[in-house]
């Protein structure tokens, strides 16, 4: 089932540059899909048009079936959320309590049910230690935990990450990282995920290629990255084990393999029969 | 930083619990209590009134000691301007001609008195009452002026969240500081010209990242579901009870004593 | 040397409740001409050290010696500012610190600082915008109207035109995509290389630490844990292991090899010595 349909999507700031320039794509319920390009490439712009935020010049976006308009926005927010990413920019209440609360309450969601609400998403997000902390005392991937708390407490079918994981020390990343990994497939949440991590690229279904506000390409990971000279030509990275392929095949030695467990067997094979 | 006046001290006293509501008005109630009577009984009960609350809320005696340090060299000017200026009452003392007298003393002591009452029944407000609960406090008194259309929800959420960004919005001076220092601005020496140019230097950087600070602030609420003007529900409800009450009509009491006194004593 | 550390402790907030030891009896020094890596988890005190090198903190215990300056915790040392043109500190989001009306006069801005004349400072930011790839058709627009990668290098010309001999840099990737970073970390290899400046920086991304640095210096909790040349540092499991640090790409790839069996000789540091390597050994 399509979650998300966009149809020949058109948008610019300053009716030069075009930042989305006559995109469609779809994107199935439940899946997990990343979104990638240099910095410029139209990425955000296209995560704020689906998040409601920017209105499109022309073209279309279906949110499970309804057309997006300044109408229905609210109720489409109840399907839809988005962690940004800076940790800091997003953090509205003074404490982590206070925060997860503030959509509870935009929501109207009565104010003797909030209490166990915020409770269970912190909890599910591992921040029971830290209700009462302001964010001055949090670590930035604290502080993105606590954004997907507030994302969760509104029980949305969609959660767009417009490079979270960005601003994040090694170990925050692989924190964030890991939760969104988790919720596609435990809660069967729909995840879109702007990003510049090839290792987060990997761990999704599918991949949308950026370049100057167009799609240049859309499919599974590991078919983008055979791609690598088109990847470079656009100022894209190219996973390591695609690295290593090529540099092995520039001394005479092709490999069959992927992934680098793959290969490191193959070439021992190799060595063995020898 | 070793200001205490005005600071939220995150202690567990019964202070802390009463709402902030009855704390707000209960602050107007004294600061008029304050400066109605002339008599020295109600002062006795005022100074009496402020310590019981100081034990109340479990900040130290040094504590309040501090706020009081920096109005030393002021009444002690005001002494010597009252005692220059003030010529009735008994002489107290005599020197080189010139006479102190007891009205001038007296005067002063009053005035201290009253400042320092006020002071600690400030502090005793800001120091058991956070800053966000101080606001939520207001806006709940507000309440009736949103029958002339006064945006009180809407005043109290910019207070709110200006008060949840000084930390970091001081945490971004000190670097946008050190970036400048590291550049070769001398923020304490220099002429004039060169000073402007320091403050200039921290000034723009600050307003551009508080700009943009304040334009991914609002695409994350609006996000979040918040419309200016929508209804909301609340998380944290005030709720007014018996010690609310009681420490509210305490403040009254003491008011009352205080007219008292003004009228028969 | 360059820069040394002698038992130097700095604590924050010192004699206060709050008194938090960020450094704790620092013992470390660094060569001139090299880039070195200062590596650690948040919090274990990279920043705190980074600060003083550019006398923005001043030691609370112990000295520190950078060039010809000395600074002795509770002795005042006069010449600081000067200290401060000899060392060039690149701050994380360091477009944060941009303020002129134009480019030119941004870049221009901190060697006037330094007591240059109009003119030479002028011609030091025209040399240093060239040098990071600024066009000179943008040099009078303002710097607040170009992109986030853009904006990042004007502030590195910035640092870059007072001429600084060492060159202290805070995370200088952040925040960029890949080929921006790329281009960042390419612009300081070739400042380290064609003009000898010593290069001190600090980053999580352990690839790029791998590709680049001479030296890794590893902090945790205030102490600095070890100062090894990059590829001993990154072959040393115990280490990396106890201190839970990320392998890099290759050196996780040689890891792989070597746990099923492969001998590889060399340092292989570069894909491309250790693709020969592996021809070779499969080939044997």
């Amino acid at each position: 089932m399509k979650i998300i349909e966009v149809k020949n999507l058109v948008y610019s700031y300053d009716n030069k540059k075009m930042a989305a320039n006559d995109i469609s794509f779809e994107i199935e319920k439940g899946s997990y899909t990343t979104i990638i390009g240099h910095n410029g490439s139209g990425k955000s712009t296209l995560a704020k048009l689906m998040a409601g935020l920017l209105e499109a010049k022309s073209g279309e976006i279906l949110i499970d079936g309804i057309k997006l308009n300044e109408e229905n926005i609210q109720s489409i927010r109840n399907k839809m959320a988005i962690v940004f990413q800076n940790p800091d920019n997003q953090f509205i209440g003074s404490t982590v309590k206070d925060d997860i609360a503030f959509g509870l309450e935009n929501h109207q969601v009565p104010g003797n049910q909030m209490e166990a609400i915020i409770l269970e998403y912190a909890h599910k997000i591992g921040l029971d230690a830290f209700m009462d902390k302001e964010p001055s005392n949090l670590s930035g991937g604290q502080k993105q935990r606590v954004a997907i708390a507030g994302a969760l407490a509104m029980g949305p079918d969609i959660i767009i990450f417009d490079e979270a994981t960005s601003m994040l020390d090694p170990k925050g990343k692989r924190d964030i990282k890991k939760i969104m990994s988790d919720l596609h497939k435990e809660k069967n949440i729909t995840i879109i995920s702007i990003t510049h991590d090839i290792e987060e690229v990997l761990q999704a279904d599918n991949c949308i290629v950026m370049n100057a506000g167009k799609i240049l390409m859309i499919d599974k990971p590991s078919k983008i990255f055979e791609k690598s000279e088109e990847l470079r030509k656009v100022g894209l990275e190219v996973p390591f084990s695609a690295l290593v392929k090529e540099a092995l095949k520039k001394e005479g030695l092709k490999v069959k393999s992927d992934d680098l467990e793959g290969m490191v067997k193959e070439l021992w094979q190799l060595h063995s029969n020898h | 930083m070793n200001l205490v006046f005005g600071k939220y001290v995150p202690l567990n006293s019964v202070l802390h619990r009463v709402d902030p509501r009855s704390k707000i008005i209960a602050l107007f109630v004294l600061l008029v209590a304050i400066f109605v009577p002339d008599s020295w009984w109600a002062y006795l009960a005022l100074s009496l009134f402020c310590i019981l609350l100081c034990a109340l809320s479990k900040i130290s005696a040094k504590t309040v000691l501090k706020t009081f340090k920096p109005l030393i060299f002021m009444m002690v000017f005001l002494l010597v301007i009252n005692c220059l200026s003030i010529k009735t009452g008994d002489v107290l003392a005599e020197a080189f001609g010139f006479a102190v007298y007891s009205d001038a003393v007296f005067n002063t002591l009053k005035t201290v008195v009253r400042l320092l009452l006020m002071i600690i029944i400030t502090t005793v407000l800001t120091a058991t009452t956070k800053p966000l609960d101080l606001t939520l406090g207001i806006e709940y008194l507000l309440k009736p002026l949103r029958v002339v259309k006064f945006p009180v929800h809407e005043m109290a959420m910019m207070i709110s969240i200006a008060l949840r960004f000084i930390p970091t919005i001081i945490e971004e001076t000190m670097r946008i500081m050190n970036a400048q220092k590291s550049r070769g601005v001398d923020f304490e020496e220099g002429s004039l010209k060169e000073k402007i140019n320091a403050i200039l230097s921290l000034i723009v950087p600050l307003f551009s990242v508080a700009f943009e600070r304040a334009y991914e602030l609002a695409d994350a609420m609006e996000a979040r579901g918040y419309v200016p003007g929508n209804a909301r529900t609340r998380y944290k409800e005030l709720k007014f009870g018996f010690i609310d009450a009681v420490y509210m009509l305490s403040a009254i009491a003491i008011l009352a004593f205080s007219i008292f006194t003004k009228i028969y004593l | 040397m360059a820069i040394t550390f002698k038992s130097l402790s700095y604590i924050y907030d010192k004699g206060t409740p709050f008194a938090h030891v960020a450094l704790d009896k620092i013992d470390l020094s660094l060569e001139e001409g090299k880039v070195t890596a200062l590596i650690g988890e948040t919090g274990s005190g990279k920043s705190t050290l980074v600060e003083h090198l550019n006398a923005l903190l001043l030691p609370s215990e112990g000295e520190l010696e950078i060039l010809d300056y000395k600074m002795v915790a509770g002795h005042k040392t006069k010449g600081l500012k000067m200290l401060r043109k000899k060392v060039g500190l690149v701050f994380q989001f360091s477009e944060y610190q941009l303020f002129e009306e134009t480019i030119l006069k941004d870049v221009a801005f901190g060697p006037m600082n330094f007591g240059v004349t109009p003119e030479e400072a002028q011609k030091k930011a025209v040399k240093a915008l060239k040098l990071v790839g600024i066009s000179e058709d943008l040099f009078n627009n303002s710097p607040l109207d170009l992109s986030g990668g853009q904006k990042r290098r004007v502030a590195i010309a910035g640092i870059l035109a007072i001429e600084p001999d060492i060159i202290v840099l805070d995370e200088p990737t952040a925040g960029l995509d890949p080929k921006g970073a790329q281009d960042i970390i390419s612009l300081f290899m070739k400042i380290n290389r064609q003009y000898g400046k010593t290069i001190i920086i600090v980053s999580h991304d352990n690839d790029m630490v791998y590709n680049y640095a001479d030296e890794v210096v590893l902090m945790s909790k205030g102490h600095v844990v070890t100062k090894k040349e990059t590829v001993e540092f990154f072959d040393d499991d115990a280490l990396l292991d106890e201190y839970g640090i990320l392998r890099p790409q290759i050196v996780m790839f040689k890891k792989m090899l070597k746990d099923i069996g492969f001998k590889l000789k060399g340092e292989n540091r570069t894909l491309e010595d250790l693709s020969k390597t592996i021809v070779k050994e499969v080939r044997r």
